[in-house]
C-alpha cells in the first residue's frame, strides 16, 4: 500500500512539527531578572488594584518589578502545592489561614520576622489581633496582614419591607439555641410557601415553600465561617483551647451541638431548604438573587458579587445577640507570604513590606472591594464601599467592640476539614444526629495528637 | 482485537532454487538484531514499568513528603492503614462501586448484544452505541453531572413531569455511588456490547439450527446454549473490564470529589488525595501497594475462570 | 435463522430505538446547553431548545469575551483559553501516538519475526507488565519526572507512554505473527537485512492494524486525565481534559457555568468525535477478541 508510506512522511512531519513546540514550550520558567518577582492571587476581583499596587510599587522601587498572576480558588492551590513540589512556586503569594500553618510546618513559607525587626515595621498600624494571626504554631511570622473580613446578614429588602419589619427590628435581633430568639421569628415571617402564606401563618404549607427565609451553601465544615460559626460563638463556644493555636477541639461540647440542632431544626420547620437543594448546582449567591432566599449570611469578602444581582436590592444586617450578650462574629484576614524557596528574597520581602503599609492599603481601600487591614485606611474602604450603595457599619462594629474570634487555624487544618466536613453534612442531611459530633471530635482530637 | 489480514500473494520459486534455512545463521539467532529492535520498548518498560513498580515498593516503607528525602520508617504505614478509617471505606466504596458498575454493565452489554445480533449488524447502529466511548471519561462526567443536577437538570425535570419527586442523584449518598457507576456504564456499555456481540458471532449457526429442531424456546436457547457457548468471551470481558474498573478516578475528580459524605471516596481518589494534597507520598504508595495486591488477586481468580472453562464448543 | 414472532421482534425494535436515544441524548443536550444563555439555563429547565440562542459560552471559553461580558453571563471571569489546551491535547496525543506506535511495532516485530533465546520468557514478562495497575506506577513516575526536573513540560507528560505500552506490542505482534513467512525468506534471500525487512515489507504491509493501533493510541490518549493532572498543571502545557476539570470547580461555591461548562465539553469532545465519524468503519469493527491464542 502506497498510503502508508505517505503516512509515515506524514507522521514523521508532524513529530517535526511538533520538537520546536516541545522545546520551545518547557518550563514557563523564562529568564527573568533579579528583581522581577512573581506573585499569585486568586480573586479576580482584586486583580486590578494590585495591579495599580504593582506600579506604584516599581515606581518607588525600580529595581525591582512584580508579575501578577491570578489562578481561580482550587486551581491556585493545587499549582502552589505542584510549584513546591517542583521548586517553581511564585515568589509571594495570597495564603490564607486555612492553609499557611501545613505550608510552614513543611518549612515552604519563610519567616520574616527578622526583616519585620531589621526594617522596624510597625504592627500597631493594623486592626486589632490581625498580625498575631499571622505568627504560626512556632512563634514565627509569616505574613504581614492585608485585609480582613467578617460576617454579617445580606437581605431582600423588598421582601422584608413585604411582611413588614423594620430596619430597626433587624438590626436587633436575638438569638438563642433553644427557640431561635427573635431572629427565627423574623426568619419564619419571611418563608412564604406557593400560596403566599406566611412561615407565621395558618395554614402554612412546609412541602411547597417558595422563598426560604434562611439560605445557606453548605454544612459548613470544621469552621462555618459563613454558615453557623456566630451562633456558635455567642453561644459561648470555642473551637479549641487555644485562640488560635488548639491541640483539642470541642466540637462534641453540648453549646456546640445544640447550636447545630437549631439550625438545623430550621430545615425541618421549612425555614431553610434541604441540605441535597442547597448543594445543588445552582449556589447560594445564584438563588438569592433569584428570590428564592430572603436572607443569607455571608462575609465581606462577598459585597461585589450581590452588588451584581440585579434583580434584588440587597442590604445588610446585625448579626443577632446571643446567650452571651455579644453580637460575634469571626475575623479572619488575608496576608501575603514568600514562599521559602525564593531566590529573590529581598525584593520579595520588599513587596510584602509594601502591601503592608498604609500606601498600597489605601489603594486596596478606594477600589472598594475588601477591607484594608491598615486601620488608618478603613475610612477610604467606607466611603468606596458607600459609592457603590454599601453602609458597611455592621461589618465593623464586632471588630471595633473587640467581639471576634479566630479562624480555627491548625497545621492539621485539612485533616480536620476531611472528618468535620462529611460528619456535618451527615447532620445536615439528618443521616446523623447532632450528638454524633461528639464522635466526630475524638476522631479530630484523636488525629492531632497522633500527628503533634 | 480483530486483525485485518491481507493474505499477500505468495511469491512462486524458480526452479533450483532451495527454501532458505530458517534464518538462523548464528546459534545465537538474531539477539543482536532483536536488541536493536527491542531497544526503545525495553528502556521505556525499564525505566517506567520496572523501576516505578521497586520503587514504589520501597517507597511504601517511608514517610515522604516531596519536598524532603525519603525517611524510611518501616512498616509504619500498614499499620496506620488497618486503623484508618478512610481506607477501609474507600475500599468498600469501590468494591460497591465496581460490583454495580461491572454487574449492570455486563448484562446491559449482553443484552445489548443479542438484541443486535438479532435485528441488525448494520455498521451505524454499531458506532453510534460504541460513540461514548470515544468521548473522554471527564466529559462524559461533566455532562451527566449537569443532566442529573437536583434543581436545573433535565432528568429531574423529566422525572416530575412523571410525578416523581426529585432526586439528589450526586448529593445524596446513598445515591452517589450507583450514579457515578451509571455514569461510567453509560459510557461503556456500547464498548462491551461490542466484544460480547464479536463473540455472539463465532457461535456457529448449526448450533441454534440444532436446538430449534429440538423444540427449544427463545429464552431456554439463551440461557442452555448461547450463554455458556459465550462463556471464554464473557471471561475476557469481565478481565478486561473490572481491572479498569476498581481504578475509578476521572468522574468522582470532577463531580462529587469524594462526597457527599465520604460516599464516593473510591481508594484511587484517596490516594491521590493524601499524596497530593497532604503531602503523604510514602503512605499513599503503601495503599497503592495493598490495592496492587487486591487486584492481582482477583485477576488470578478470573485467569484461573478463564484456562478452567475453555468454550464448550469443544 | 428463522424470523421470531413479531411481538418479539417489536420489542427488540423498541429496546434499540431506547439505547439509541439513551446513547445520543446526552450528546444534543452538551450542543443545546452550550448555545444557551448561562443566566436564562436555571429558569427554563425542561426546554429542549437552546434557552436564548447565543455564542456566549463559546466565547467566554475560548478567551474571546471580556471580564466584564464573562461575569455578566454568569461566568467566572477567569482567564480560560481553550485554544491553548486543544493545542496542548494535540501535541501530546500526536508525540505520543507516533512514538509508541513505531516503538511497539520494532518490539512487536522483535518478538514475533525474530528468533533469539529467552524470547517467549521476556514476552511474558512484558505482558505481565499488563497486569501492573497503573496507580501503581503513576506514584513512582511522578518522583521520577519530578527528580528529572521535568514537570509541568510536555516531555514529562509523554515519557511514560512514549516507549512502548504492554497492549501496543500484544497487538501488533499477533499480526506479525500471521504475515507468511516465505515473502520475507524472500526477501532475506535477496539479500535485505531486518531494518530493510522491517521497514520495506512489513510495516506497509501492516498499514491495517497499524493504523487501527494508532487511533486507539491517539483517542486514549486525547482522553487521558490522571497522568496529565498530575504533571502538566501549567497552562502552556495544560490539557483539555485537565482544563475541563480546572473550568468546572472556578466558582467553588456551588453552581458551575454551565453553558460554559458544556462548550468546553464539546470542544474538548469534538476533534473525537470528527475522528470517529472520519474511521468509524474502522475503528468499530476493530472491537473484539481475536488472536488470543
Amino acid at each position: 500500500m502506497t498510503n502508508i508510506s505517505r503516512r509515515t512522511l506524514l507522521k514523521a512531519g508532524l513529530a517535526a512539527l511538533a520538537v520546536p513546540s516541545v522545546a520551545a514550550c518547557n518550563n514557563g520558567a523564562a529568564a527573568r531578572g533579579d528583581g522581577e518577582i512573581i506573585y499569585w492571587l486568586w480573586d479576580s476581583a482584586q486583580l486590578p488594584m494590585y495591579t495599580e499596587c504593582a506600579k506604584v510599587f516599581h515606581e518607588q522601587n525600580p529595581q525591582y518589578s512584580v508579575k501578577i498572576e491570578q489562578y481561580g480558588w482550587n486551581d491556585y492551590w493545587s499549582k502552589l502545592v505542584t510549584g513546591f513540589i517542583s521548586d517553581t512556586a511564585p515568589d509571594v503569594f495570597t495564603g490564607h489561614s486555612s492553609k499557611y500553618p501545613l505550608f510552614a510546618d513543611k518549612g515552604q513559607v519563610l519567616p520574616i520576622d527578622d526583616y519585620v525587626s531589621r526594617d522596624n515595621v510597625d504592627l500597631s498600624i493594623y486592626q486589632k489581633g490581625l498580625a498575631d494571626r499571622w505568627i504560626g504554631n512556632d512563634g514565627k511570622r509569616y505574613g504581614l496582614p492585608k485585609d480582613w473580613d467578617t460576617e454579617v446578614y445580606f437581605y431582600n429588602s423588598a421582601f422584608t419591607e413585604a411582611a413588614g419589619i423594620s430596619t430597626e427590628q433587624l438590626n436587633s435581633m436575638t438569638w438563642n439555641p433553644q427557640d431561635g430568639g427573635t431572629f427565627e421569628q423574623i426568619v419564619r415571617r419571611l418563608t412564604v410557601d406557593s400560596k403566599g402564606r406566611r412561615g407565621d401563618q395558618p395554614g402554612f404549607d412546609k412541602d411547597n415553600v417558595k422563598v426560604y427565609g434562611l439560605g445557606y451553601g453548605d454544612a459548613g465544615g470544621g469552621d462555618g465561617q459563613t454558615s453557623w460559626s456566630w451562633y456558635a460563638a455567642s453561644n459561648g463556644w470555642k473551637y479549641s483551647e487555644g485562640e488560635p493555636w488548639g491541640t483539642k477541639f470541642f466540637y462534641g461540647d453540648p453549646k456546640f451541638t445544640e447550636t447545630i440542632g437549631w439550625w438545623r431544626s430550621l430545615i425541618t420547620k421549612a425555614y431553610m431548604p434541604t441540605y441535597a437543594q442547597a448543594k445543588s448546582g445552582v449556589d447560594v449567591t445564584t438563588s438569592f438573587g433569584a428570590g428564592k432566599y430572603a436572607i443569607t449570611p455571608n462575609g465581606s469578602w462577598m459585597l461585589g458579587t450581590y452588588g451584581g444581582l440585579k434583580q434584588v436590592k440587597t442590604k445588610l444586617a446585625r448579626l443577632p445577640l446571643g446567650p452571651v450578650g455579644k453580637r460575634m462574629s469571626m475575623m479572619n484576614g488575608l496576608a501575603d507570604t514568600i514562599w521559602a524557596g525564593t531566590t529573590r528574597r529581598d525584593a520579595s520581602w520588599a513587596w510584602v513590606k509594601f502591601l503592608g503599609s498604609q500606601t498600597a492599603q489605601d489603594i486596596v481601600a478606594k477600589a472598594g472591594v475588601v477591607f484594608p487591614a491598615v486601620a488608618a485606611s478603613m475610612p477610604a474602604a467606607k466611603a468606596a464601599f458607600a459609592k457603590s450603595g454599601w453602609d458597611v457599619t455592621p461589618f465593623l462594629e464586632p471588630v471595633e467592640a473587640g467581639d471576634v474570634f479566630a479562624y480555627p487555624a491548625n497545621p492539621n487544618a485539612a485533616d480536620v476539614t476531611a472528618v468535620m466536613t462529611p460528619a456535618m453534612d451527615a447532620v445536615m442531611s439528618f443521616e446523623a444526629e447532632p450528638a454524633s459530633l461528639a464522635k466526630a471530635n475524638d476522631d479530630v482530637n484523636q488525629i492531632l495528637s497522633a500527628n503533634s | 482485537m480483530t486483525a485485518t489480514t491481507n493474505a499477500p500473494p505468495t511469491r512462486k520459486r524458480s526452479h533450483g532454487e532451495q527454501a532458505a534455512p530458517p534464518g538462523r545463521r548464528r546459534s545465537l539467532g538474531d539477539l543482536k538484531v532483536a536488541m536493536i529492535f527491542l531497544a526503545p520498548a525495553t528502556l521505556g518498560f525499564v525505566v517506567f514499568y520496572i523501576w516505578p513498580t521497586l520503587r514504589g515498593a520501597y517507597l511504601s516503607f517511608t514517610e515522604y513528603s516531596l519536598l524532603s528525602a525519603p525517611k524510611f520508617n518501616g512498616l509504619a504505614n500498614y499499620e496506620r492503614m488497618l486503623h484508618d478509617s478512610f481506607f477501609w471505606n474507600a475500599l468498600v466504596v469501590t468494591v460497591e462501586y465496581v460490583v454495580i458498575n461491572i454487574g449492570v454493565q455486563t448484562v446491559l452489554a449482553v443484552g445489548i448484544a443479542m438484541v443486535m445480533y438479532r435485528l441488525t449488524k448494520s455498521i451505524t447502529v454499531r458506532a453510534v452505541i460504541l460513540a461514548p466511548y470515544l468521548v473522554a471519561n471527564v466529559v462524559v462526567a461533566l455532562v451527566w453531572y449537569w443532566m442529573l443536577d437536583f434543581q436545573v437538570g433535565i432528568v429531574n425535570q423529566g422525572l416530575s413531569w412523571l410525578g416523581i419527586d426529585p432526586v439528589a442523584f450526586f448529593g445524596d449518598s446513598h445515591w452517589a455511588i450507583p450514579t457515578v457507576a451509571g455514569i461510567n456504564v453509560w459510557r461503556h456499555m456500547g464498548y462491551t456490547a461490542l466484544l460480547v456481540f464479536a463473540g455472539l458471532q463465532t457461535i456457529p449457526a448449526y448450533v441454534y439450527e440444532a436446538a430449534e429442531v429440538d423444540g427449544s424456546t427463545e429464552w431456554k436457547t439463551f440461557w442452555r446454549i448461547t450463554l455458556p457457548l459465550l462463556r471464554p468471551v464473557l471471561v475476557m470481558v469481565l478481565v478486561v473490564t473490572m481491572i479498569g474498573s476498581f481504578q475509578i478516578f476521572d468522574t468522582v475528580a470532577v463531580t462529587t470529589q469524594g462526597g457527599p459524605i465520604n460516599a464516593t471516596r473510591v481508594i484511587y481518589y484517596y490516594i491521590y488525595e493524601r499524596a497530593f494534597t497532604r503531602f503523604d507520598f510514602g503512605y499513599a504508595s503503601a495503599m497503592a501497594l495493598v490495592l496492587f495486591a487486591i487486584l492481582a488477586v482477583v485477576s488470578l481468580v478470573q485467569l484461573r475462570l478463564l484456562r478452567a472453562k475453555e468454550s464448550d464448543l469443544a | 435463522m428463522r424470523r421470531q414472532v413479531s411481538v418479539g421482534r417489536t420489542v427488540a425494535w423498541v429496546l434499540l430505538f431506547i439505547l439509541l436515544i439513551v446513547t445520543l441524548f446526552p450528546f444534543y443536550w452538551m450542543l443545546r446547553t452550550a448555545f444557551s444563555d448561562n443566566t436564562q439555563l436555571p429558569g427554563h429547565p425542561g426546554s429542549l431548545l437552546p434557552v436564548e440562542s447565543t455564542l456566549g459560552a463559546f466565547k467566554r471559553v475560548l478567551g474571546l469575551s471580556t471580564i466584564e461580558e464573562a461575569q455578566a453571563q454568569g461566568g467566572s471571569g477567569a482567564a480560560v483559553n481553550f485554544w491553548l489546551y486543544l493545542r496542548n491535547s494535540l501535541v501530546v496525543a500526536t508525540i505520543t501516538t507516533v512514538c509508541q506506535v513505531f516503538f511497539s511495532a520494532m518490539a512487536a516485530y522483535a518478538f514475533a519475526r525474530l528468533r533469539w533465546p529467552g524470547r517467549d520468557k521476556v514476552f511474558a514478562l512484558f505482558l505481565a507488565a499488563l497486569m501492573v495497575p497503573p496507580i501503581f506506577t503513576t506514584l513512582p513516575n511522578f518522583v521520577l519526572i519530578k527528580n528529572l526536573g521535568l514537570l509541568n513540560s510536555f516531555a514529562g507528560i509523554i515519557l511514560p507512554g512514549a516507549f512502548m505500552t504492554p497492549f501496543a506490542i500484544f497487538f501488533l505482534r499477533q499480526f506479525f505473527l500471521g504475515i507468511n513467512r516465505e515473502l520475507e525468506e524472500a526477501a532475506m534471500i535477496d539479500g535485505a537485512g531486518h531494518r530493510r525487512i522491517f521497514f520495506g515489507l512489513i510495516i506497509p504491509m501492516s498499514g491495517a492494524p497499524i493504523a487501527t493501533l494508532a487511533i486507539l493510541t491517539y483517542i486514549n490518549s486525547w482522553n487521558d486525565y490522571f497522568w496529565p493532572l498530575l504533571v502538566g498543571q501549567q497552562e502552556n502545557v495544560r490539557v483539555l481534559t485537565v482544563a475541563l476539570g480546572v473550568f468546572r470547580s472556578q466558582t467553588p461555591q456551588g453552581g458551575p457555568d454551565w453553558a460554559g461548562l458544556m462548550a468546553a465539553t464539546l470542544i474538548a469532545a469534538l476533534p473525537m468525535i470528527i475522528l470517529f465519524l472520519a474511521f468509524a468503519k474502522r475503528i468499530t469493527n476493530s472491537i473484539g477478541f481475536s488472536g488470543i491464542k
